[in-house]
């Protein structure tokens, strides 16, 4: 029998037990902050805020695809999309709208477009992979967009917020400081579950997928399955921001469908750090906050995707991992 | 060199009826890409716990042999059987769930994890590998098997450093440590040494003897080489194969007195 020397263990676990500290003081500093904040910001930044959050959590699905399993995704959007639709349906359907019914068949909605898009998708690897994405999303978009008495059509549909409502405990309007609490509980508890996913034996074999798919498959791993069960969690957490979009604005609109949403959630990676989880919130944020300063400074006309591109093409050149890529191997660890 | 007798011998774990079957034999096997036949015909079998090296020149098939071993390439008719069950046209990733591991030619590993990262992922894809509520580094039997694979390559001392950061031999030896974190019952090396400087090269050889001869292992090892003088002290069979064909076949001492592989390796 091959006997293992336990010290080469040993300053391994301690040094990881102080890595966790530092990670969850950061961690509650910036939750604290991010609670304390509608309680201090105007009502416009209030909401800004909460958006930031849910374009983040969008972000941050896709970046299990990006950033772990290297499968680019161009149809974040169809997921997204069948979110919203899904709360809108359950929210129409049953009266008093219902949040826990907008939230499971947002989800399921979601969870049917990814089974569909894992299973035809998943085999196909790198450009193949992303423009099937592309092409099953745009097939949502156009049922969506034509297919008028169920979802509206060009008009999409318009419904009421439910209570936010938890059984035995709470039940009052959503108020927009509630509502960003609401927002904000669900995304860190999404980011935490996606964390511990990335950093399990599972999330170690996307990664593998991602370094190099013939030699994980030479290990023992069936890739494609690991990659489909990849695909659904992405979609389905996708699919959460957009019923978080629902219950936020009230409105479902196909625009959200439309690959242009996709193509934003790959910038908010880029521009954030892919493969850190974080970094697609902060790339969201840096994003919209930029667009909004623009258009706030030179008026609504202001083609501001130009200054946005350039900025974009700059980070390319200057900061090729993202805004907080420089923390990839420190977040993962 | 006794090598004979140490290729018949056997694990003494298992009964003497299954320690005389060959751990893999293959029966007219035989892949065409179109019009070209890569191997026609191969009859072929290693022995239980013997190191087992085919040669041959350039594009006379050892690489297509390999590739279908261990199911990446089908073959276009013919069987393999490996530890008595038929595992011909089955993925890679089952065949190397049955006890078939690889190393590759070119270095194939995850630059960016650390080394017993690397070794980690593959002795976990027997138990765990869907595993998605405990952290990867948390199960002390994957730690023992990842870190008894780096000790087999003598890489533990550099667990903790980034796999790009190893020099070129050390990263050959750790993609010789990924397929033994596998726990195979035959390791098939494609070109071990290639691209190394000669102490590297003799380090890796008695890597290869050392991991030959541990009988807690109970290892077959398969090893396609350039390298004459490793081939001739390693194996202890050689196969030779040219245009798809077996041309030869015996001890280091007949391979080296064969006219025939005499002439084939004087031409090229």
């Amino acid at each position: 029998m091959t006997t293992v020397p336990l010290e080469k263990v040993r300053p391994l676990g301690k040094a990881r037990l102080s890595h966790t500290a530092v990670f969850w003081i950061g961690f509650c500093a910036i939750m604290a902050l991010l609670i304390v904040a509608p309680l201090v910001l105007p009502e416009f930044w209030r909401r800004f805020l909460t958006e930031i959050l849910i374009w983040g959590l969008l972000a941050m699905s896709s970046d299990l695809l990006i950033g772990y399993t290297g499968m680019i995704s161009f149809g974040h959007s169809a997921f997204f999309g069948l979110g919203m639709y899904g709360a809108a349906g359950a929210l129409i359907a049953h009266s008093p709208p219902n949040l826990w019914l907008a939230l499971f068949f947002g989800l399921a909605g979601a969870a049917g477009a990814a089974l569909f898009v894992a299973f035809f998708s998943t085999r196909l690897r790198d450009i193949y992979f992303a423009i099937t994405t592309l092409i099953f999303s745009q097939i949502f978009y156009v049922i969506i967009f034509t297919w008028t008495p169920v979802t509206g059509g060009e008009n999409g549909l318009i419904f009421s917020r439910p209570h936010l409502w938890l059984p035995f405990l709470y039940d009052a309007r959503f108020t927009s400081t509630t509502m960003h609490w609401f927002v904000l509980a669900v995304v860190a508890a999404s980011y935490l579950f996606l964390r511990r996913i990335t950093q399990s034996p599972f999330g170690m074999v996307l990664q593998s997928i991602r370094e190099n798919e013939a030699r994980t498959r030479a290990i023992g791993y069936a890739v494609e399955r690991y990659k489909m069960v990849s695909v659904m969690f992405s979609g389905l957490f996708a699919g959460l921001a957009g019923v978080l979009y629902a219950l936020q604005n009230q409105f479902a609109a196909p625009d959200f469908v439309y690959f242009l949403t996709s193509g934003d959630t790959v910038i908010y990676n880029v521009m954030g750090g892919i493969g850190t989880l974080v970094g697609p919130i902060v790339g969201a944020g840096f994003f919209q906050l930029v667009r909004d300063l623009l258009s706030r400074f030179f008026g609504d006309q202001f083609p501001y995707l130009i200054p946005l591109g350039m900025i974009f093409i700059v980070m390319i050149i200057f900061l090729p991992q993202g805004l907080l890529g420089f923390a990839r191997r420190w977040l993962n660890k | 060199m006794g090598a004979q007798t140490s290729a018949v011998q056997g694990s003494p774990v298992r009964d003497r009826g299954a320690a005389a079957a060959p751990i893999l034999r293959t029966e007219l096997l035989t892949v065409r890409f179109g019009g070209l036949a890569a191997l026609s015909g191969i009859n072929f079998q290693i022995a239980r716990n013997a190191v087992h090296a085919i040669i041959g020149p350039n594009g006379a098939g050892k690489s297509t042999f390999f590739n279908c071993l261990t199911g990446v390439l089908r073959s276009t008719s013919g069987r393999i059987i490996f530890d008595g069950e038929d595992i011909t046209g089955l993925p890679s990733n089952v065949i190397s769930q049955k006890g078939i591991a690889r190393s590759y030619q070119i270095t194939n590993i995850m630059p960016n994890a650390t080394v017993l990262e690397n070794v980690r992922i593959a002795a976990q894809s027997r138990r765990h590998g869907w595993n998605m509520v405990s952290h990867h580094g948390a199960f002390a039997d994957i730690n023992a098997k990842a870190e008894a694979a780096l000790q087999s390559v003598g890489l533990l001392s550099k667990a903790e450093e980034l796999a790009s950061n190893l020099s070129h031999g050390e990263q050959r030896n750790l993609e010789i440590g990924i397929a033994l974190a596998t726990e195979p019952k035959l390791l098939c090396l494609d070109e071990p040494t290639a691209g190394m400087s000669q102490a590297e090269t003799d380090e890796t050889k008695e890597l290869v003897q050392r991991i030959a001869g541990d009988p807690a292992k109970d290892l077959s090892i398969l090893i396609v080489e350039h390298d004459m003088q490793v081939v001739m002290e390693l194996a202890q069979r050689i196969t030779v194969l040219n245009y798809g064909a077996i041309l030869a076949e015996g001890t280091p001492e007949e391979i080296q007195r064969n006219p025939k592989v005499l002439e084939v390796y004087l031409k090229t």
